[in-house]
């Protein structure tokens, strides 16, 4: 945490879930960052990474594990997708790489 | 007899695999491929956080910080 912030950048986690259980889930493992909820799913709609997961006839919709890093341009810098997406280091790596590529 | 009871065998092997067969499916998620590509503009958007009253808006970034977002299955889920 210290690094991504030192690195001049924000991080943000976002799923399906309401406000109060991404609270009790970020004071169970310790997160500090913020976590959204995008529990209409038009977020993860226009991002493309939903999946539909059928369930007894119906379909659940969750979101596929994915790490964007985005820049200070508003552009997307790099897209990490599953299993890759859950260690940081390289989307921490990318933010540090940006900012000595814009001289800060 | 013996017509039947090979019969009976062959329902009793689709019903061993019919199974199999739904739950397999039942397992399979449709994963949607992102359109976006590095160097797309990252669509903006305002969501409630954990963290206060006030939600998030992407565009309140811009020309300030760099900004990951990691989006996750579930709460409580691992990893």
């Amino acid at each position: 945490m210290a690094k991504i912030e030192a690195s001049d950048s924000v991080i943000f986690g976002i799923s399906i879930d309401s406000p109060p259980a991404n609270g009790a889930f970020a004071k169970q493992i310790g997160v500090t960052f913020p976590l959204l909820s995008d529990m209409t799913h038009k977020v993860l709609k226009e991002y493309g990474i939903v999946e539909d997961f059928p369930l007894g006839g119906d379909k659940v919709e969750f979101a596929r594990r994915t790490t964007f890093v985005i820049d200070k341009d508003g552009k997307i810098k790099h897209i990490e997708f599953d299993s890759t997406a859950i260690d940081p280091t390289t989307a921490v790596t990318i933010c540090t790489g940006l900012n000595e590529k814009t001289g800060k | 007899m013996k017509r039947m009871l090979s019969f009976g065998s062959a329902l009793l092997m689709m019903l061993a695999f019919l199974p199999l067969g739904a739950l397999a499916q039942d397992q399979q998620p449709t994963v949607t491929t992102t359109n976006l590509k590095v160097g797309d503009v990252a669509p903006d958007f305002t969501l409630p956080s954990d963290q206060g009253r006030s939600g998030v808006t992407l565009s309140s970034f811009k020309g300030k910080k760099n900004v990951i977002l990691a989006f996750y299955v579930l709460a409580f889920t691992g990893g």
